[in-house]
């Protein structure tokens, strides 16, 4: 069983609590009307899809209700480091 | 009016007994859902300490996550809900029910469908889980006693999932 450590609960549990909520650090625009199409689009609709590292939101839904960030390797599909919603990429 | 109406449960309460665990549906409580930023607004609104950790008890009140905390306290006590104040105090007394699994057996009873390491899992400790796909609220209310809060649609379905891993234990 995959365990993902929580920042919030500081504690290892399993991968059943969680759920996957997408790349982390993609801020929205300050001011949406201002962009071109192009540029929305790729904010709405284009990731990173890297192959190893790669920066991720979870959210520990079956716990403590928090979205926080991960770091995991794509393919390996180990955590690397997790920390808390707000603090600076690692 | 609702006082003299019959009041419905969504499991049987008759007790079921196996070797060396019981599963029991608790009698009615009043539950609240406290919400605050700042746990010190919640301290003064209740006049009681509020457990820091999440994951610990204090009394009545659980935490359960970094703002969130549970009250369990008998039927008709005074709680109150601070209006006006940045916080949530919310009844939720209706939302679940609670199956007390008590016994020597009872942790590996748990354990048949949720990932926690109860042996890990200390007397006085309280958490949001799961059991298989369902979710719980575990409560490790003494070292053979724990508590499974469990919103009402899927109590009948916990209760036949606990009941069928206590009658299998051998």
């Amino acid at each position: 069983m995959l365990l993902i450590h929580c920042p919030y609960c500081d504690e290892q549990r399993a991968e059943l609590e969680f759920a996957y909520a997408g790349e982390a650090h993609i801020a929205r625009p300050d001011d949406p009307a201002a962009m071109s199409d192009e540029d929305w689009q790729y904010y709405l609709f284009v990731r990173a899809n890297p192959r190893g590292r790669h920066h991720e939101r979870w959210r520990h839904t079956h716990g403590c209700g928090r979205f926080f960030n991960a770091v995991r390797d794509t393919l390996s599909d180990k955590f690397e480091v997790t920390y808390k919603a707000g603090e600076p990429r690692r | 009016m609702s006082d003299s109406l019959t009041r419905a449960e969504p499991v049987s309460s008759e007790p079921f007994a196996a070797q060396g665990v019981t599963i029991t549906l608790a009698p009615p409580m009043a539950r609240l859902s406290l919400r605050a930023r700042d746990r010190a607004t919640l301290e003064d609104l209740l006049g009681r300490k509020l457990p820091a950790k999440i994951g610990a008890t204090a009394g009545e009140i659980a935490c359960l996550g970094p703002d969130e905390w549970l009250l369990r306290s008998a039927q008709g006590a005074a709680i109150p809900l601070g209006e006006g104040l940045p916080l949530a105090v919310t009844e939720i007394s209706e939302r679940a029910v609670c199956l007390i699994v008590e016994g020597p057996r009872a942790a590996e009873v748990l354990m048949a469908g949720c990932p926690l390491d109860l042996e890990l899992f200390a007397s006085g400790r309280a958490t949001r889980t799961i059991f298989e796909t369902v979710e719980i609220i575990l409560i490790r209310s003494g070292e053979n006693r724990f508590e499974v809060e469990v919103w009402r649609s899927f109590a009948p379905w916990l209760q036949l999932a606990l009941t069928t891993a206590a009658a299998q234990l051998r």
